[in-house]
């Protein structure tokens, strides 16, 4: 407490006090607000969703079936299958697009690099773009007469089209692809902002001391950055998990299921099937699990001592 | 205090606001039950073109109703019921919907009563079998039979002759014929025979419909797939027609009509709603004739016709049904004019039998080398065998395609067919 203050509140102690209730019951009324919106929008759908997820039955013929739902995620292939194509996704894309985010931050952070802006902005502009919108035209771009076919079959690459979109295998490769285009940008901002925070004298050091790049970037950049990836990797490993949009529009989730993801085997579950929205709600608390387990080990690994 | 108060007396104001906003639409919603009805459908190429013309006809009977025609994507249609309906609240809801026959009866089950039963406002007896089945539930009739789906082989005429066919050769073949045919026409052509989307059983649907068989018992509940003679031969014909490579593969609709506009392929196997996509490319006038849907090979009972998709009109049960159910009575339901304009107006076929009697059905299409194809579709219409298409049809569906991935892969049938069978059960209840 600063002494002058408490002299202050010595000697007008009544108006003070009042003042003291005052300001506290405006700041509280500022509070309130956006608390009650967000129980009401936010815990309230949750707690919600958490007893839906403990029923089963169609439409609303909803009944209590305790963890029969939770039981069957055990033994529903459907499910195993999405949750395996989801983990795909997420263990090559993420770290793919992780690095290229990162590679690419550090060349245009290059104090020497013309036309700094129009790279980054190009760099930048998928993730303005709407997720069906770009999505329907990857679906066109890796059609079986695509552009990428034909390129690839022009430059004499490929004898035959590549099934992009009708193979299990390449359309699991293609929904990468796309998702990478579409985040790598976003990322790399994350990375770009936080360059600038590097204190400059830092490689400088380094280079008297007779640093090569690579070690500049592997003791110094990555190091510094270290929370921003932390970061970054936790918001896309959410992200995949939550992945929809781009499956659904590029390949509905076809050939079977095996570009399936978890959020659209609950979109199926709810809309597409004869809706079982208890069961739907079970998997996507199952995403939740997944997600805090994630996130989890992320900290643990990366977190040590930033945190 | 007076900043709080003022603080207090504006959020009041907002939260009342907000309150005061609902409160008038659900009185709007309540106002215009009396004069004024809400349709939903789809395609506004087919379904809304069809309701409009049903509005016009509908005016010389009840001038003073109106009629407010709402186009949405079916998957909005099918979001928007599942949600209004499971939260329980009707407003906002349309009194008149349009529903696909293989989704029906999850929706007749799922929300029970929410549905008005239309028994007695028109004369089961007067439309197509087949179309009953999805319709109704415990012996009532809950839709309107509309389009129907009903499969034709679509084919190009200049393509068999390259290779030695007639027309009259592909009539009330089976899929054995149909592989041999699609050999020798891309030997002479190089085309391809047909596309496929493998994430689309529709070939499948198609197939198994021939033979009165379907992915559930004749209960609706019941999966019938390890055992199912028809499925086990529909599995196989996909595999040779996939084998002996006369398929395009493609991934969506679009692709799909680009696939037979651009006369990359030699037949298309579909509903008749297709009509309008093959005649839109102007240059291929007369390239085009339809045959009978191929039957299955070795099936028993197996006939040259099926159906693919088709939807009917379903009314909801809130204010303003009995209008709704008038309305659709006297059009859908009865008037054979309307059908004649139906016919005439778009090439729409319905399911009222009565309708077939009519000139428009009779009418030869230039197109298709003047072939009476309107007329042939309707006598095809009959002969579709009736089968329950249940509530779980896409549920089974996601799971069937995953099975034939692993049986193109190499997988043995009966391992596949019983694994899905499995899975089936475990997931329907």
């Amino acid at each position: 407490m600063i002494p002058a203050k408490a002299n202050q509140n010595l000697q007008t102690t009544k108006s003070g006090r009042k003042i003291r209730v005052k300001n506290a019951a405006i700041g509280w009324s500022f509070v309130i607000i956006a608390t009650v919106m967000i129980c009401l929008f936010y815990f309230y759908p949750m707690v919600q969703a958490l007893i839906l997820s403990f029923q089963s039955g169609t439409g609303t013929n909803l009944t209590f079936t305790g963890i029969d739902n939770y039981a069957r995620l055990f033994k529903d292939p459907t499910f195993i299958t999405t949750v395996k194509n989801t983990v795909i996704y997420l263990v090559i894309q993420v770290p793919v697009m992780i690095l290229l985010a990162l590679f690419l931050s550090v060349l245009l952070n290059n104090k020497t690099l013309k036309l700094k802006g129009v790279f980054r902005t190009a760099i930048f502009l998928p993730c303005v773009t709407s997720l069906v919108a770009y999505s329907v035209i990857f679906k066109y771009l890796f059609g079986q007469d695509g552009i990428i076919n034909i390129m690839l079959m022009k430059v004499s690459f490929i004898s035959e089209p590549i099934q992009w979109l009708t193979d299990p295998f390449w359309a699991k490769i293609a929904i990468i692809i796309a998702i990478t285009w579409r985040w790598t940008g976003y990322n790399m901002i994350f990375y770009l902002s936080a360059l600038q925070n590097v204190d400059e004298s830092i490689y400088e050091a380094a280079k008297i001391d007779g640093a090569s790049s690579f070690q500049q970037f592997f003791k110094i950049t990555i190091p510094m950055l270290k929370p921003i990836i932390l970061f970054t990797s936790i918001t896309s490993t959410i992200g995949t998990l939550q992945l929809f949009d781009e499956v659904m529009n590029i390949t509905k989730g076809g050939p079977g299921n095996s570009t399936m993801t978890i959020s659209q085997y609950i979109y199926n579950l709810s809309f597409k099937y004869t809706p079982d929205f208890g069961y739907a709600a079970t998997v996507s608390y199952a995403i939740v699990i997944m997600i805090i387990i994630f996130s989890i080990i992320q900290f643990k690994v990366a977190g040590d001592k930033n945190e | 205090m007076k900043k709080v108060l003022a603080l207090f007396l504006v959020s009041i104001l907002l939260l009342s606001a907000c309150s005061s906003g609902s409160k008038e639409k659900a009185n709007s919603g309540n106002a215009k039950d009396t004069k004024e009805i809400t349709v939903w459908a789809w395609d506004p190429n087919f379904n809304i073109k069809a309701m409009n013309l049903a509005k016009e006809a509908y005016k010389s009977e009840n001038p003073d109703l109106k009629i407010k025609i709402v186009e949405n994507a079916q998957a909005d249609i099918v979001q928007k019921l599942n949600t209004s309906l499971s939260s329980g609240t009707t407003k906002g809801l349309p009194n008149i919907v349009l529903i696909e026959d293989y989704r029906a009866q999850s929706f007749l089950k799922a929300y029970p009563d929410m549905f008005q039963e239309l028994t007695g406002s028109f004369k089961a007896a007067d439309f197509a079998p087949y179309k009953l089945a999805p319709t109704s539930l415990d012996g009532k009739n809950y839709g309107l039979p509309f389009d129907t789906g009903v499969t034709g082989l679509y084919v190009r005429t200049d393509y068999l002759e390259k290779a030695g066919y007639k027309v009259a050769d592909l009539k009330d073949i089976d899929w054995k014929k149909y592989i041999e045919i699609g050999k020798k026409v891309k030997e002479a052509t190089g085309k391809q025979m047909l596309t496929l989307d493998p994430k689309d059983l529709g070939l499948i649907r198609m197939m198994i419909q021939t033979s009165g068989s379907w992915y559930l018992k004749k209960d609706g509940v019941t999966p019938d797939i390890a055992g199912n003679a028809a499925l086990k031969e529909a599995f196989k014909t996909y595999k040779e027609i996939l084998d002996a490579d006369l398929v395009k593969p493609v991934s969506d609709w679009s692709q799909f009509v680009a696939g037979f506009n651009s006369g990359d392929v030699a037949t298309v196997p579909t509903g008749n709603w297709i009509t309008p996509s093959i005649k839109s490319e102007a240059s291929q006038a007369g390239k085009w004739a339809v045959v009978a849907m191929p039957k299955q090979t070795g099936i028993n009972g197996s006939v040259n016709a099926s159906n693919l998709g088709g939807s009917s009109w379903y009314v909801l049960n809130i204010p303003g049904k009995e209008k709704a159910m008038d309305f659709l009575a006297k059009t859908f339901g009865s008037n054979v004019d309307f059908y004649q304009t139906l016919n005439k107006e778009m090439g729409a076929i319905g399911t009222y039998k009565p309708a077939a009697e009519g000139e428009a059905y009779k009418a030869a299409d230039e197109f298709f080398g003047g072939q009476k194809i309107i007329s042939d579709f309707a006598s095809w219409t009959e002969q579709i065998p009736q089968v329950n298409y249940g509530m779980h049809t896409y549920a089974i569906e996601d799971i069937i395609a995953v099975g034939m991935q692993d049986y193109l892969k190499g997988k043995d049938i009966d391992k596949v067919l019983a694994d899905a069978q499995k899975q089936a059960e475990e997931q329907i209840k």
